[in-house]
């Protein structure tokens, strides 16, 4: 039953996706730049299952998937960047004094190379640092705060290596893997764009819902919720947890790689710790444990960010943000759709005491009705949500 | 619990439909763009505040073309990509007829390619290294020959031989410190050492002690931001003064000068073409109105005050063209000169590559914390962004 | 010979001011395993305080008395942070019990709450807080400069370290949170109020921020950003030496800070960051509980 719920919640967000382009051509959006938005939403999505998958069912708390994040995205962008430049070397490459391509940028320099590296790399990283740390059994707070360390080393390193990677302004100027996608003129490749990115979210999640229905997913669970108790019973609990690791990582870094696509820049801030604890925030807003859960926890707080960190709403908007994380932590733990599952039984139960007792009081008194009816207006309008 | 609930349910839906500004047939909607979080709000805060000055201004004095200028701010939150999103949502979304913003050469660089993808228009307002010239940007700033270059130049006529440069590790340090290099090695000198800082760094007690090692007599500094907090105030604590080492710097300002706190910078250098102290009625004025508008203690900067001439700059711009759209009024910049009598002298927009030529002052920090004109160029300086007219930069324009 | 004790120096007042800003935080981890992000933003508060002190001095004092404001921000510094730290216990903190990566995200958003409020009292920019005479420049032994304020933050650390120790090892309050801090429920049923020992404790730990935020804001910029600078390092130190262990969080500090000395001898800042990092990294896979561990035979 929840898992039917989840999937047609999921079905209706990805319909609801699936018409934006539309509601564009009918001029009901406000412009273009509003898809190249939501399409950089979607990576976010993308990410916050990947985070999702880690935290929420296997309960490793990474506060670095900036770093995978990141990795994907300057594979993508150095390959961009060389279609751009024609395969020659770029600018800041002649301003740091080397005269060819360095090895690492010729790795990118066609599109199945690209995609194969822009996966192997962080993989690989993910497989060396997950094994070596699950193998020596740390976990909880010491995991997060060694992923902290790591990808704020690697920050380091990519803005003092800048002859290689721009440092701190990054690969910029670059246009999508479709062409450029700024513009009424090319609304042809946003579009494309759009839908590709739309099928990988929606692979994502069957992907994501294929594990967690499974055994496997049962495994991750118990691994959340007793590590020593499923190490007893026999299981190899460090390779269930390097699996996943790697797999967060690869999907993180598939989302980097969509996101450079619709942004068309990409700095090292995308590999702050900020923005890695971001990320798990959006899983822990819409309810981590919960696929559908990542995703709309991505939307809602990038939607809401987009909105209202302008103008006279700054100031409000990073107090509503903050509040809304650590209300969400203390009181609910299950984020949005922990809240919805747990508050929409018993709201339907009380909704139809409330009928039943509407019914009495009818025959007894008129003059309470009008009362109750406002109340049964609050009560009922989160069952829509 | 219900309440709770229905309180999200109200704020979800705030956070769906957000804000939209108001469609009045007599107003002209421009964009503000800066960091108002972060580590770089320190810095735009001063410049976003100008724009709003120069624009309540502009309002009050009927306005351009008869409308009233509307602005719409969005927060960069001191990250290129959020720069990246909120210039395309203001271009495209919000419909702005210019936008001005940005103070980091990242932001920047990361915002370029969509304004010149959308054929919209940026007022970038802060001095930077050079090397650009797009289309798409009007630079208010100085380029390197109206500030770095004329800065070495005054160095060297004071017979000043051992440079060390110190910076923040980005771009803007590691490509001004290219261009002095070149520049020292055409006067036959050779650098004592360069250091690059990390952009959050606290502890400065090693580059010190590299300092110190390395004993120059002026120390080139490009650090940004708190970085220089951090420098000044651990220099003072060896008891360094002006008079050990001189340093010349590039982005310390009135209002860095009042955060680092006066007693310490005293006697050094600075490099910009406006200072607070600069004497003219347009300066005057211009003091005077923004700190009736932001508060006695506040000071005006030399980004503050380019901020200021974009805004008017656009107006006189569009004035000419007669029209809002983009494309009539880099037209009119590009077949006529622009120009605003501003606090800091007369600035005109060059045709070829849309920066400003504008007057030159080296300027000595004292101890009321303000700063004072020790050296500036009788007439306004042209922009020369990619250094074409010197030759010892030939190896720097090959690069491009 | 000069230069060697220079660095050795330099690696010490790196160390002391590395271990101030991780004190608090150790405490605070050690005794109620919650990751406190905010912890960055108590030492703003401090920093903030020492800035308002000062001005109200600059208005109501004798220019010759002018350099005391120092001396009274630092006590106005800890008990502002202890009633903020006992504040944010009572209302979050006290929730999160047992729950240490909920608290760490908690703790998130009350670091951006913090720091939003610091630009709403304060602007954006950043304030200026100048070094009372006594503690201005330094004094010269050779070729090398020892700045007082570095001296002074050397003897504040062991000051606090002191003050700590005896606290937690010579005291009857001290004997209370060892005892929670070893085994919670049997402490409770001995009688500890195991809720006026968390508030308190936490409380003292938001304190010393407070006082670590006093120097600091000496050393470099007051802003809202502040306390943001210093959080990771503190993070590193906790985890390296292990939970509630000041021994520990004192070859951690010492790790950290020498190590960042060193290697920016030798190669540019940026670069000597990451390999601190990555030492700290490869450290903890050799001993993922950090260096000193308290033995336990619990397992979940």
């Amino acid at each position: 039953m929840k898992y039917k719920v989840e999937n047609i919640s999921f079905a209706t967000l990805a319909l609801i996706l699936a018409i934006i382009p539309l509601l564009l051509e009918l001029n009901l959006l406000a412009g273009g730049s509003t898809v190249i938005f939501i399409g950089k939403c979607m990576s976010y999505a993308i990410v916050a299952i990947g985070i999702d998958l880690i935290w929420g069912y296997t309960g490793i708390l990474s506060l670095g998937h900036g770093l995978y994040f990141g990795l994907g995205a300057y594979g993508m962008a150095m390959y961009l960047k060389l279609v751009s430049t024609g395969g020659q070397i770029t600018d800041f490459m002649h301003i740091g004094g080397l005269e060819e391509l360095p090895f690492i940028w010729t790795l990118f320099k066609y599109l199945p190379n690209t995609l194969f590296f822009m996966i192997a790399i962080p993989a690989l990283v993910a497989f060396l640092v997950g094994y070596v740390i699950f193998k020596n059994r740390v976990k909880g707070v010491y995991f997060s705060i060694i992923s902290q360390a790591l990808t704020w080393a690697v920050y380091s390193i990519f803005i003092s290596l800048s002859p290689y990677t721009n440092g701190n302004v990054g690969i910029t100027g670059i246009k999508s893997l479709f062409g450029s996608v700024k513009g009424d003129a090319n609304r042809a490749n946003m579009y494309l764009l759009f839908y590709v990115t739309l099928g990988i979210l929606i692979l994502t999640y069957v992907i994501a819902k294929f594990l967690t229905q499974r055994k496997f997913g049962k495994i991750l669970i118990a691994i959340r919720d007793g590590e020593n108790r499923t190490y007893f019973s026999g299981y190899n609990v460090c390779l269930y947890k390097t699996f996943i690791y790697v797999l967060s990582a690869i999907i993180t870094a598939f989302a980097g790689a969509i996101f450079v696509n619709f942004n068309g820049s990409i700095t090292p801030s995308e590999m702050t710790i900020e923005f890695s604890i971001m990320m798990v925030i959006w899983v822990a807003v819409g309810g981590r444990g919960t696929i559908i859960g990542a995703v709309l926890g991505a939307f809602i707080i990038n939607i809401g960010q987009y909105n209202l960190s302008s103008g006279i709403f700054v100031e409000i908007w990073q107090y509503i943000i903050g509040a809304i994380f650590t209300l969400t932590i203390l009181f609910f733990k299950g984020g949005l759709v922990g809240l919805i599952s747990e508050q929409s039984p018993i709201l339907i139960k009380k909704f139809q005491q409330k009928q039943e007792q509407k019914q009495e009081q009818e025959q007894k008194q008129e003059h309470k009705q009008t009362k109750q009816k406002s109340e049964q207006i609050i009560i009922t309008k989160p069952k829509e949500v | 619990m219900n309440k709770i609930f229905s309180a999200i349910a109200i704020l979800s839906l705030t956070l769906m439909t957000g804000c939209s500004g108001s469609d009045e047939a007599d107003t002209v909607k421009v964009g503000l763009l800066h960091s108002l979080t972060g580590s770089m709000a320190i810095s735009e805060k001063s410049v976003r505040d100008a724009e709003v000055l120069a624009i309540e201004e502009i309002n009050a004095t009927g306005g351009i073309l008869g409308q009233q200028i509307e602005y719409i701010e969005e927060d960069g939150a001191s990250d290129p990509s959020t720069f990246a999103t909120k210039a395309e949502k203001l271009i495209d979304s919000e419909n702005v007829a210019t936008v001005f913003g940005c103070w980091t050469s990242s932001s920047r660089k990361a915002v370029k390619s969509i304004f010149e993808d959308y054929g919209a228009l940026l007022w970038y307002p802060v001095q930077y290294e050079g090397m650009e010239a797009s289309e798409n940007i009007i630079y208010t700033g100085a380029a390197p020959n109206q500030q770095i270059i004329p800065a070495i130049e005054y160095l060297l006529d004071q017979g000043y031989e051992d440079f060390f440069l110190l910076g923040s590790d980005y771009v803007f340090p590691r490509t001004a410190n290219m261009i002095i290099e070149a520049q020292l090695s055409d006067a036959g000198l050779d650098i004592v050492g360069a250091e690059y800082a990390d952009m959050d760094q606290t502890d400065f007690s090693a580059i010190i002690s590299k300092i110190e090692l390395a004993d120059p007599d002026v120390i080139i500094n490009t650090l940004n931001g708190t970085g220089n907090v951090s420098f000044f105030k651990q220099m003072s604590e060896r008891n360094y003064t002006a008079d050990d080492y001189m340093t010349m710097s590039f982005s310390i300002a009135e209002e860095e000068v009042a955060t680092i706190g006066p007693q310490i910078l005293t006697d050094h250098l600075v490099s910009w073409n406006y200072y607070q102290t600069t004497d003219s009625i347009e300066n005057e004025n211009f003091v005077n109105s923004y700190k009736s508008m932001f508060g006695e203690d506040r000071v005006t900067s030399d980004p503050a005050e380019a901020a200021y001439c974009a805004v008017y700059l656009w107006k006189a711009a569009v004035e000419k063209a007669g029209s809002f759209e983009v494309e009539d009024v880099l037209n009119a910049i590009a077949s006529s000169d622009i120009s605003f009598n501003a606090p800091e002298g007369l600035v005109t927009i060059n045709k070829d590559n849309q920066h400003l030529a504008k007057p030159v002052r080296i300027g000595q920090i004292r101890e009321d914390g303000l700063i004072y004109e020790v050296f500036s160029t009788s007439a306004p300086v042209d922009p020369d962004p990619y250094l074409n007219n010197y030759d010892w930069a030939k190896d720097i324009q090959s690069f491009q | 010979m000069d230069q060697f004790i220079n660095t050795l120096f330099n690696g010490l007042s790196l160390t002391s001011i590395i271990l101030f800003t991780s004190l608090g935080l150790s405490i605070t981890f050690g005794l109620m395993r919650v990751i406190n992000m905010a912890h960055g933003e108590f030492i703003m508060i401090g920093a903030y305080t020492t800035y308002v002190v000062q001005t109200i001095f600059t208005h109501i004092v004798p220019e010759q008395f002018q350099s005391w404001y120092y001396i009274v921000a630092i006590p106005i510094a800890f008990i502002i942070s202890f009633a903020i730290g006992s504040i944010l216990e009572i209302t979050v903190i006290s929730r999160l019990y047992g729950r240490e990566i909920d608290s760490l995200l908690a703790t998130f958003g009350i670091s951006l709450i913090l720091q939003q409020l610091a630009r709403t009292i304060f602007g954006t920019q950043g304030v200026n807080v100048t070094a009372p005479d006594f503690l201005f420049g330094g004094f010269k032994i050779g070729t090398i400069t020892f700045s007082y304020n570095r001296l002074f933050i050397i003897f504040s650390v062991i000051m606090c370290l002191g003050l700590i120790w005896y606290i937690m090892y010579r005291s009857a309050f001290g004997k209370q949170i060892r005892a929670v801090m070893q085994n919670r429920n049997m402490a409770q049923c001995m009688g500890i109020n195991s809720r006026r020992v968390d508030n308190i404790t936490f409380s003292i730990g938001s304190g010393i921020a407070g006082i670590a935020g006093c120097s600091i804001s000496l050393l470099g910029s007051v802003d809202s950003t502040l306390g943001q600078n210093y959080i990771v390092y503190a993070f590193m130190v906790v985890v390296l030496g292990g939970v509630g262990n000041l021994k520990g969080s004192i070859i951690g500090a010492a790790i950290i800070g020498f190590a960042s000395i060193f290697a920016e001898n030798y190669t540019s800042a940026t670069l000597a960051k990451a390999i601190v990092l990555f030492i700290v990294i490869l450290f903890l896979q050799k001993r993922p509980q950090g260096l000193f561990v308290v033995k336990s035979r619990n397992l979940d």
